[in-house]
């Protein structure tokens, strides 16, 4: 019987099993070195490039964006407290769980009824403003939780020296490397997003690589162009990694701090609670009231990025509803199959990670860093990884490289990094003293498990899990290229028909997708009180 | 009277961590039935001591003996913690913050193989002994931290063990409350006849509850004995301290 002693104990084998666990998230994406043997550079094609340079720019200018509006908001709105605080917080990230194409697809459709909005919403402009907006949900959540990590004395000293301001100044000193790097990766993840750019217009890196695969069915060139993408991805996000690991490895952890005392009704709380206001109607609002859009005045006929022709008769209307909503209820079970799958996989492989890591912080910082490079490959790397293995294999082995779980793994392979550094800051809240005091009473290891580390950890595993589901769910990438025939998730059936399918049918999917989305999200933020309380 | 018999003895332990050694050829020896107090100053090693006695941390060389068999050795633990007869209070409690009082005390006779009745009803005369039974069902967390040291010492005391271990359970209580515990403590541990081990860098503790102590200073055991033994010829800076202190206050008091 093992002891639960082994739970606190150093030794090697921490050091091979989360080694181990770390290569296993890494290990669908390595195939795709295979693709440089097959596809040389030269072949890649100059759109590939053409498409890099100009994801770059997206990425940079989404990137500085995000900063500016993210960074003050992030800070302001943990300093000063304004009622629907949590509402706008959660507001301002709908972007970050939602798929990009989905906020491209609002745009669009916005665009296409009204001339001011087209001027910024189409070509990069638009892929620029949809990077912005996920760049900056990432930098107010970085910028949030480093104010929260502000002590009360901290902040009392600020306030002695001078006024709100003050205090506004040294939250924001304080925020401004978390929410830089933030920035950063928001941007590196920019280059990986194909979305946007494929709805909008704008040939970036990723939707090439999606044109690649989805609609040249060339997975070999998919594979050469997603390798150079990662690398490149990982050319910047290891250095930057490397550099932020310790200080996220350190911040994952849970602080015993009396939290920040909330200033009173104040000018900054004002101005806080309006900027954020102010970011949620201009930036976040207009692409959901897009989607209402073709409903209310009834676009029957146009698709997404081509304005309707003619008003559709109510009964077509009506009809294109109904499609939408069987469409819905025929790919709902798979949805919440992928997601349900990949949440309790990245959950199962992070508290893995987590358990493996203990106390070592060095371990810890590994995690971190193999952690941020995995996220910020393309989603869908390690699907294209798995098919291609499944080209060169038999198909007897379809059944396993095209299943519902493959799916789920590879999913999940992607978001273990959000589950770790969950399970990581879980961990960090246990004392050693709790495993010492059942090792001298003999208190058997699976009873600790199940009576004192469980309930420990509840809330952070239900957490993660509901945010890897709902960052799961909104995949399109791996299941186009993984899901067995005929099981399709919502995502990918909104994806698949937006180009032909009435303008109408695509916005009645994508709403429904986003109900469930912000019913989830909801639930999370729930979730996240209790947790506090 | 007869004669202390050894119960713990460390020969010549290391503990090597990196990124310093934490213990240097560590020798000490814990009597039956005698109270020692483990005195030093913070990071000096004193904690891990009583980690590498209850056998929760192997030395790296040198040898644990626990009633006269090996216990521990270099690099492994021979015999488990919860097979050394020990109970241990430590300096944040560690009590399970999701089980209740009861559980708390309950789970903690685990091992005893005890029926599930008689550990209910040993767990709750823990608790009555130690002043908490009325608050049997309340979570740690919702508990006083003297109420919480109350229920820690009760998990300890329920098992019966023949051993305490004591890890500077006062630290961070008001001069009061540490005073009623300390009294209360140094009651139930003379009623139960246990030998008793505090690790504490408060020699007025120390003195309160101790008849013994062992002087810890960069991961050696300095000095060792009974307390009159290491007053009249104090060697290390805290214990001169300390006499001075003494020292002053009685002279004060006359």
């Amino acid at each position: 019987m093992v002891s639960v002693m082994f739970l606190e104990q150093p030794g090697r084998w921490r050091v091979i099993t989360t080694g181990a666990l770390l290569a296993l998230i890494a290990l669908p994406v390595l195939p795709l070195g295979w693709a440089a043997v097959d596809v040389p550079t030269a072949e890649v094609g100059q759109a590939f490039w053409q498409g890099l340079a100009t994801s770059a720019r997206i990425a940079v200018v989404g990137a500085v964006l995000g900063l500016a509006i993210g960074l003050p908001v992030g800070v302001g709105t943990a300093l000063a407290p304004f009622p629907g605080r949590r509402v706008l917080l959660a507001a301002i990230g709908l972007p970050l769980v939602a798929p990009s194409f989905l906020w491209a697809i609002g745009w669009s459709t916005l665009a296409a009824h009204h001339a001011i909005a087209q001027a910024f919403t189409t070509g990069v402009s638009g892929c620029v403003l949809i990077a912005a907006t996920t760049t900056t949900a990432l930098v107010v959540f970085a910028s949030y939780a480093a104010t929260l990590e502000l002590s009360r004395s901290q902040i009392d000293a600020a306030l002695l020296s001078g006024s709100e301001g003050a205090v506004l100044r040294r939250a924001c000193r304080n925020a401004v490397l978390p929410a830089g790097f933030a920035a950063v990766l928001g941007g590196v993840m920019t280059l990986s997003d194909p979305g946007a750019g494929q709805i909008l217009g704008a040939h970036t890196a990723a939707a090439e690589i999606m044109t690649a695969f989805a609609v040249r069915y060339d997975i070999a060139l998919a594979a050469t162009q997603c390798l150079i993408l990662a690398a490149i991805v990982a050319a910047i996000a290891l250095p930057l990694a490397w550099i932020a690991g310790p200080r996220l490895a350190e911040a994952v952890l849970a602080r015993q701090l009396a939290p920040p005392p909330r200033r009173g009704r104040s000018t900054t709380s004002l101005m806080v609670a309006s900027m954020a206001s102010m970011y949620v109607l201009l930036i976040v609002a207009p692409p959901i009231v897009g989607l209402f859009v073709p409903l209310v005045r009834g676009g029957g006929s146009g698709s997404i990025g081509v304005p309707a022709l003619g008003p559709a008769a109510d009964d077509h209307l009506e009809l294109v509803l109904l499609g939408a909503l069987a469409t819905a209820a025929r790919t709902a079970l798979n949805t919440m199959i992928y997601a349900a799958g990949a949440a309790a996989l990245a959950v199962l492989v992070g508290s893995a990670i987590a358990l493996a890591v203990g106390r070592n912080s060095s371990l810890r910082t590994w995690a971190m860093t193999v952690g941020i490079v995995v996220f910020s490959w393309p989603s869908f790397a390690g699907a294209l990884g798995v098919a291609r293995v499944a080209t060169a294999a038999p198909s007897l082995l379809d059944v396993l490289l095209r299943s519902r779980f493959t799916v789920c793994a590879v999913l999940a392979s992607h978001f273990v990094p959000v589950a770790t550094a969950f399970a990581l800051r879980a961990a960090g809240t246990i004392a050693p003293s709790w495993t010492y005091a059942a090792a001298i009473h003999g208190v058997t290891l699976p009873r600790y498990l199940r009576m004192v580390l469980w309930p420990a950890v509840r809330p952070s595993v239900s957490l993660a899990f509901a945010l890897v589901a709902l960052l799961a769910s909104a995949d399109a990438g791996s299941v186009l290229l993984l899901h067995p025939p005929g099981e399709a998730s919502l995502p990918l059936a909104i994806f698949t028909v937006m180009a032909n399918a009435p303008e109408v049918a695509v916005a009645s999917l994508c709403l429904i997708y986003l109900l469930v989305t912000v019913a989830i999200l909801a639930a999370v933020v729930g979730l996240g009180v209790e947790h506090e309380t | 009277m007869t004669a202390p018999v050894s119960l713990f003895e460390l020969r010549n332990v290391c503990l090597r961590r990196a990124p310093r050694d934490v213990l240097f050829d560590c020798s000490f020896t814990l009597s039956r039935f005698v109270h020692t107090a483990v005195l030093g100053r913070s990071g000096c090693g004193k904690s891990t001591i009583l980690r590498v006695l209850a056998g929760l941390e192997a030395p790296t060389d040198g040898t644990v003996f626990v009633d006269g068999m090996l216990a521990s050795a270099a690099g492994r633990i021979v015999i488990a913690p919860n097979e050394r007869r020990i109970a241990m209070v430590f300096q944040d409690l560690g009590l399970w913050p999701g089980l209740d009082v009861m559980d708390n005390v309950r789970m903690g006779l685990e091992a005893s193989g005890l029926p599930r009745q008689e550990r209910r009803r040993r767990a709750m005369a823990a608790l009555d002994l130690c002043g908490v039974g009325e608050l049997a069902q309340r979570l740690p967390g919702t508990l006083s931290g003297g109420e919480q040291q109350r229920v820690a010492l009760a998990r300890a005391l329920a098992a019966e063990p023949a051993v305490l271990f004591l890890d500077e359970p006062f630290a961070g209580l008001d001069l009061a409350t540490k005073a009623d515990l300390l009294r209360d403590v140094k009651n139930l541990v003379s009623a139960r006849g246990l030998t008793v081990c505090l690790v504490t860098h408060d020699p007025t503790e120390a003195f309160a509850l101790c008849t013994h102590a062992a002087i810890v200073e960069e991961g050696r055991v300095a000095q060792h004995g009974p307390w009159r033994e290491l007053m009249s010829d104090p060697h290390s800076a805290i214990l001169r301290a300390f006499r001075a202190r003494y020292e002053t206050t009685a002279a004060s008091a006359d």
